[in-house]
């Protein structure tokens, strides 16, 4: 081999050497992603085992705790479902306000039945005024009334004291029959609102069934305060017949004084 | 070794040499320098986050959900609701109604009828029979015990109106009380239905019971104004009663002094 055989040898070597050196300088250089597709980077076995601690805690901090929270819940909803607000309780109590409904209107109708017994025209008259439950009607009482009962009598009738007594207690009669009126009107007026509600409670459910209960409750204690009212008035017409009661005595022992009187001049009279 | 180095530069450049020149340049320019490193160490610090986000923010919080929620379920099912305290309540409902029915029942069912003789008896059989159905037979039976109101040719016409006012007041009165313990006897039924379900009723039902309690209630208080009603009548009744006798009497006195006076003033 001679010298220039060598140096073209050595030319051909050299280049392809510094070319394979630039090649695997390069392939040292180049980016993590594109050398771990050659399966060849310690990177992927950090990843792997960051990506498995991370599938190891959801699968243990978040997952457990996630299904023992579901579990809660499905219990809680069974709970409720079953025992507190069980569907077919909450039916079958519908179910009453449904009956009682029917009932209620029979009562209702009950009531309705004319009770007017009076057979004289004049008697008939009072009777319907006080039977009719029509506030409209208390007008009408006091004319009816004295249809029936009389008048307080005239001046030259009767004394006074007598007078203002009669007043006294016709006028408390009256009050008493016209406050009959108006308990009628008022009792009415209750069973039309009770049914009114009623209504209601038969599409209720368990939260708003309060509402009604407070509703009727309010009525119950309104109802109260208007029978209330009768019973004073009912009061006041017995305390008036007692007052009369002794007011007949009074009158009594003042006509026995004047008798006394009067027996005494006479005799008086016939002694001198 | 000056050898080569001396052919190298005596020489031009070669073809050769100008490709590795490129390919240097490139890989220069390719390089990111220092990435490696760094990707490495940010992804370490990104799983370490997640990591302590998992542990820490969701972990605890999802602890801490769970905790109320089985709190929650505790206070609802031992406090709350607690079976078994509702179902002792259910228990105790039906043993209360299984105590008192019978007796309430035997008591109400008592009979108070006293009449003993043939009209009476009849009359105070048929205002006593709860059963408004009857009313019908209230008047004649009540003319049979208190006598019809006299004839005009009998008596003067306000001693009539009394009497009929009265007789009218009195039957109306007997009347009512049939319906209302027809309706006492609805109502004591319901009151008993209401009771039946109270002791197969849930918590979330009995709401809706005692709404239905509250409206009965204030049915039966209006049939209670409607006895008030009937009450203030016949009491009023009884009280013009009196004062009419009142006026009457005066009346009468009236008549008399008009009288004596005329037999006192004739000659």
């Amino acid at each position: 081999m001679n010298r220039e055989s060598l140096k073209r040898i050595w030319r051909f070597a050299r280049n392809k050497l510094a070319f394979a050196l630039a090649l695997v300088v390069l392939l040292a250089l180049l980016p993590g992603s594109a050398r771990s597709q050659l399966g060849l980077d310690p990177c992927c076995a950090i990843i792997s085992a960051g990506l498995q601690s991370i599938s190891n805690l959801l699968k243990s901090v978040v997952a457990q705790p996630l299904s023992a929270i579901q579990k809660t819940q499905q219990q809680n909803s069974d709970f409720e479902q079953q025992v507190v607000w069980p569907v077919a309780a909450i039916n079958q109590a519908r179910g009453l306000a449904v009956q009682s409904q029917g009932q209620f209107a029979l009562l209702r109708q009950l009531f309705q039945l004319s009770v007017a017994s009076a057979t004289l025209p004049t008697t008939q008259k009072l009777e319907q005024g006080l039977l009719s439950g029509n506030p409209g009607a208390v007008q009408q009482v006091s004319g009816n009334y004295v249809a029936v009962y009389g008048a307080v009598p005239s001046v030259t009738d009767a004394p006074q004291p007598v007078r203002d007594l009669v007043d006294m207690t016709d006028a408390e009669a009256q009050a008493a029959m016209k406050k009959a009126v108006e308990m009628d009107a008022l009792a009415s007026l209750e069973l039309q609102a009770a049914e009114q509600i009623n209504q209601q409670l038969q599409n209720a459910a368990p939260g708003s069934a309060a509402i009604l209960e407070a509703q009727a409750a309010a009525w119950v204690v309104r109802a109260d305060a208007y029978n209330q009212t009768a019973i004073a008035e009912l009061v006041r017409l017995h305390s008036v017949g007692l007052a009369n009661e002794g007011a007949r005595l009074k009158f009594s022992a003042a006509h026995t004084q004047t008798l006394r009187n009067n027996t005494g001049s006479t005799l008086q009279r016939g002694a001198n | 070794m000056n050898q080569p180095s001396k052919v190298l530069n005596s020489k031009p450049v070669t073809p050769a040499a100008k490709r590795l020149a490129v390919v240097l340049t490139l890989a220069f320019f390719l390089l990111p320098t220092g990435a490696r490193a760094a990707g490495v160490t940010d992804i370490i610090t990104l799983i370490r986050t997640i990591t302590s986000t998992i542990q820490g923010a969701i972990g605890s919080a999802l602890s801490e959900i769970q905790a109320i929620n089985t709190t929650v379920r505790n206070l609802h099912e031992q406090v709350v609701w607690p079976m078994a305290v509702i179902n002792q309540t259910k228990n105790f409902v039906s043993a209360t109604r299984n105590q008192y029915q019978g007796v309430l029942s035997q008591v109400q069912h008592l009979p108070t009828n006293s009449a003993t003789l043939a009209s009476p008896a009849q009359l105070e059989s048929v205002f006593r029979n709860g059963n408004a159905g009857g009313m019908g037979q209230v008047q004649p039976l009540f003319t049979k015990v208190y006598s019809p109101v006299p004839q005009p040719t009998d008596a003067h016409i306000f001693e009539r109106n009394m009497m009929d006012m009265d007789d009218a007041l009195a039957t109306g009165s007997l009347k009512t009380t049939m319906i209302s313990d027809q309706t006492t006897q609805t109502m004591l039924n319901l009151a008993d239905t209401l009771e039946q379900q109270a002791a197969a009723s849930a918590p979330g039902s009995a709401d809706l019971l005692t709404a239905q309690a509250r409206i009965a209630n204030l049915e039966n208080q209006a049939y209670l104004a409607r006895m008030l009603a009937a009450e203030l009548r016949q009491s009023a009744a009884h009280l013009a009663h009196e004062n009419a006798a009142l006026k009457k009497s005066v009346d009468s006195t009236r008549t008399l002094r008009q009288q004596m006076q005329q037999m006192l003033t004739r000659p």
